[in-house]
């Protein structure tokens, strides 16, 4: 009895359970047994146990160097460390299916304990659904792809692990992705659960939004990681390739990100409801669609496919996913009529139609330029591929643009908004942009493209800047000071200025992706001790190698030093580690040294003894704006998720009892002067608030969507 | 803030039956959209996309002579020589068939070494080494299970 058969038997277990929560909920749903809902919660609990449990036995069967276990035998070995031995349960094909199957049944757990957030009605389909994507996991676990095999004869020593991925990244990076892949399907998962009950309410809109917000933060860490991953470890200057692996991941992030704005009009305005569900089917899908992808080997990639016939499996599955959605929408679409109709181009709405039809046409883009091997195979006969340069042309107006309409969009009224107020909002931050763009060339910014780049990142972060700013000081007036103002915003309104913080966010990602693109500097020297090289503003001078050898692995570095304007920075020590594991396959260290915001990059691409060696180095420009933008993006949409606290209590203590559900409407519609005011108890201008051109307009539905005319208001 | 949330949004709701669905504005603006979208797409298609050979299609290639184009292979053992002087790499890959000799300078990827298959870009006159201008490595199979990711 070895750890790994508690492995295999309680794999076995949680399909067995699996299969009973479908039954089991489906039952109780279309009978109306609320027993046999109750056991379904309770049987997908039991199958996140088994899964725990599975885990457990392979990290244990990997920390104690279990070699008769042939995933264990090929994914690591006695001299790795023991958190790399733990991280290599996820290190291959079978244990990162064990994961996933995991991480999905940790999520539906989640489910289980917040189901009574959720609307009843849904729960059994919810659950139904997501245990038939555990199903489907756990039957490839436990036929094709099961990590607890054994070898017939134990090995004495196991193969070891990949050394580019014996790096602090690895630790955290796939697990993210695979946990945003997984994370699609509780959002999918509403989605089957609404269109079979027919329940697509302002209830079931706020649950499926808070999921698909988890779903879209961690998708986000997810990407930023692989970025940072990429750029520390690979050793190219860059940090995103256009890969097809790396677009799987993209593809459902776009997707996400176009319904997270989408599904305010649905809110606002009871429309684009067919048009929503297609966007979170269409992120499930193509979240399988990257498995798939990645498994399969159909596309050439850097990440080098090994064939595999899961990948098969994966598309079978993918094929179901389509046809299901397809069945069910059919099936509802008489439900899913609009409520309301669009009014005027310039209005909230048309700014989100326009993110959305620009998301999706990213999306479509991409997935063409992924797709077009296979495209130009099956009309051609002839393989042709598109590299960065394609992506970088399509996909980078669409995100300028993007860029822009993040500025206006939040500005702009629902239904309809006036060109005066516009021309009011938009003054400052054309004026910031139009500096810019003049200032830019002044400082030798001679490329007209990466001027409007600049130009447009400015513009939109002037306009969040100046909305941020407005609202602190219509809130300072009123008593509060400053930075409590600030705090007071973001903890009032979450999911704007939550919002607000994501764009800003996107801005500074997008600042460093045109720095690093435009203005990337690379040089490479063959350099002998004393010898130096010269690049932008920074000298480097060789001083030779160092050469230190451990037990199981090879380390050598070149000294160099940095010297910027005119002073002498640091020593930095570029080198290449070899493992005696893998022998013929060195890693590369690479050093990275920041100068306020600009990378110095660093690689020791060839050496030859003590005192000879082949210098790489790359000046990249703002770069640590991408990862300091990732982090920023994913806090706000952190305060986006954040539960907001429940306030009913407060009404009682305002006077006016009568006029209570009026002025709370109007305080959740985000007016911060009009919530002063009612808050100083002045019921003659509250009344006159809730009477303004924007709030008659749009009926109060909630918090999560402030209004700029609200705004106005608050301004005058 | 819950409270608001379910208030009905009823009052528009009869004015909305038989009006037309979206304004010609909205259709116009999404067409221009869409439009400009497919434009960019099929605009680089055509100047970016490049013709992706197994080492013997190469050896009919009547195109090779202008165009850049991408081949695959495997790297062949004892056939790598590094130029430190001109920091130039030659080799020669093969697809089991033929075989194809490829000079390269540039970054060389941690994990070149023969036995690995490569993908290198540029130019092939048949006459003479291919004249990579990339060198893609494929990664073994074991990272590629590792990392889904990018």
């Amino acid at each position: 009895m070895y750890f790994s058969d508690i492995g295999i038997i309680s794999l076995i277990l949680a399909l067995g359970f699996a299969v009973f929560t479908i039954v089991v909920a489906t039952l109780g749903a279309t009978r109306a047994l609320p027993q046999l809902v109750a056991s379904a919660k309770r049987s997908v609990l039991t199958v996140a146990f088994f899964l725990i449990l599975a885990s457990v036995a392979l990290i244990v069967s990997f920390l104690t160097h279990d070699f008769g276990l042939s995933y264990v035998a090929q994914h690591s070995n006695l001299a790795m460390p023991w958190y790399y031995s733990a991280s290599a349960f996820y290190g291959g094909q079978e244990g990162s299916l064990l994961y996933w199957a995991l991480m999905s049944s940790i999520f539906s757990a989640i489910f289980v304990f917040t189901a009574k957030r959720a609307p009843t009605v849904l729960v059994p389909y919810v659950l139904a659904t997501l245990m038939g994507i555990e199903t489907f996991l756990l039957i490839v676990l436990t036929t094709v792809s099961n990590p607890f095999v054994r070898l017939p004869v134990p090995l004495a020593n196991g193969v070891g692990l990949n050394p580019l991925l014996m790096d602090p990244g690895m630790l955290i990076h796939p697990p993210m992705l695979l946990m945003g892949y997984m994370s699609f399907s509780l959002p999918f998962a509403f989605a089957v659960a609404a269109m079979i009950t027919g329940k697509l309410d302002s209830e079931w809109l706020r649950s499926i939004r808070r999921w698909m917000l988890a779903a879209w933060s961690i998708q986000t860490l997810g990407l930023v990681l692989g970025a940072w991953w990429a750029y520390h470890v690979l050793g190219w200057g860059g940090y995103w390739g256009w890969d097809p692996v790396e677009n799987a991941a993209l593809l459902p992030w776009l997707t996400a990100t176009a319904f997270l704005h989408s599904t305010m009009v649905q809110e606002r305005r009871g429309m684009l409801k067919v048009w929503n569900l297609s966007l979170v089917f269409a992120s499930f899908a193509l979240s399988i669609f990257g498995t798939f992808e990645v498994r399969s080997g159909i596309i050439n990639s850097v990440h080098s496919f090994a064939y595999s016939t899961i990948g098969s499996y994966f598309l079978a599955f993918l094929g179901i996913v389509i046809v299901f959605s397809i069945g069910l929408f059919i099936f509802r679409l008489p439900k899913l009529q609009p409520e309301q109709e669009f009014d005027s181009v310039i209005s909230r709405e048309g700014s989100f139609l326009l993110n959305n039809l620009l998301l999706v046409g990213a999306m479509f883009a991409t997935l063409w330029g992924t797709l077009f091997p296979l495209i130009s195979n099956a009309v051609q006969h002839q393989t042709l591929t598109v590299g960065p340069p394609f992506y970088n042309q399509v996909d980078g107006p669409i995100f300028i643009v993007l860029i822009l309409a993040m500025g206006i969009g939040p500005l702009l009224a629902w239904r309809r908004t006036s060109t005066r107020a516009l021309r009011r909002n938009l003054g400052i931050p054309a004026l910031v942009a139009a500096i810019c763009a003049a200032v830019l060339p002044l400082l030798g910014i001679r490329d007209i493209w990466a001027n409007i780049a600049f130009a447009v990142c400015s513009f939109t972060a002037g306009a969040i800047l100046y909305e941020l700013w407005r609202g602190v000081r219509v809130r300072h007036r009123h008593g509060e000071p400053y930075l409590f103002a600030l705090y007071m915003l973001f903890e009032r309104y979450r999911q704007r200025y939550g919002g607000y913080l994501v764009h800003l966010g996107l801005v500074m990602l997008a600042i460093g992706i045109i720095g690093s693109h435009f203005f990337q500097v690379q040089q490479e020297a063959v350099l002998k001790p004393g010898q130096q090289m010269t690049i932008a503003n920074y000298k480097l001078v060789y001083l030779g190698n160092i050469d230190r050898t451990y037990p199981d692995v090879e380390v050598v570095t070149a000294q160099l030093q940095v010297w910027h304007d005119g002073q002498l920075q640091q020593y930095i020590y570029p080198g290449s580690q070899l493992y005696a594991s893998f022998a013929n396959q060195p890693t590369s260290l690479i050093s990275i040294s920041t100068y306020g915001l600009t990378d110095l990059y660093v690689f020791l691409a060839n050496w030859n003894g003590l005192s000879d060696a082949t210098i790489r180095v790359f000046v990249n420009p703002l770069v640590p704006l991408v990862w300091l933008g990732g982090i920023v993006m994913l806090l706000g949409g952190i305060i986006c998720w954040w539960p907001q606290r429940r306030k009913r209590l407060v009404s009682v203590i305002v006077p006016h009892t009568e006029k209570e559900p009026a002025s709370q409407r109007v305080g959740a519609l985000a007016p911060p002067s009009v919530e002063s005011i009612v808050g100083h108890s002045d019921s003659s201008k509250a009344e006159v608030a809730p009477g303004g051109e924007g709030t008659l307009a749009s009926p109060p539905v909630g918090v999560f969507s402030g209004t700029s005319e609200n705004d106005e208001e608050a301004s005058i | 803030m819950q409270t608001a949330v379910s208030v009905p949004k009823e009052e528009e709701k009869p004015k909305s039956r038989g009006r037309r669905r979206l304004p010609i504005s909205f259709i116009l603006g999404g067409l221009a959209i869409l439009g400009a979208v497919i434009y960019l797409v099929y605009a680089n298609t055509q100047a970016n996309a490049v013709y992706y050979f197994t080492v013997s299609e190469l050896k009919n290639c009547s195109i090779c002579n202008t165009q850049s184009v991408r081949v695959a292979g495997v790297v062949q053992a004892g056939s790598v020589v590094h130029n430190d002087q001109q920091q130039k790499i030659s080799f020669v890959i093969s697809d089991g068939g033929h075989s194809l000799p490829v000079v390269y300078s540039g970054i060389v990827p941690d994990i070149f070494r023969p036995g690995i298959t490569v993908v290198v870009e540029g130019h092939y006159t048949g006459l003479g080494p291919f004249q990579a201008q990339t060198l893609l490595a494929k990664c073994p199979s074991k990272f590629q299970a590792a990392t889904p990711g990018p």
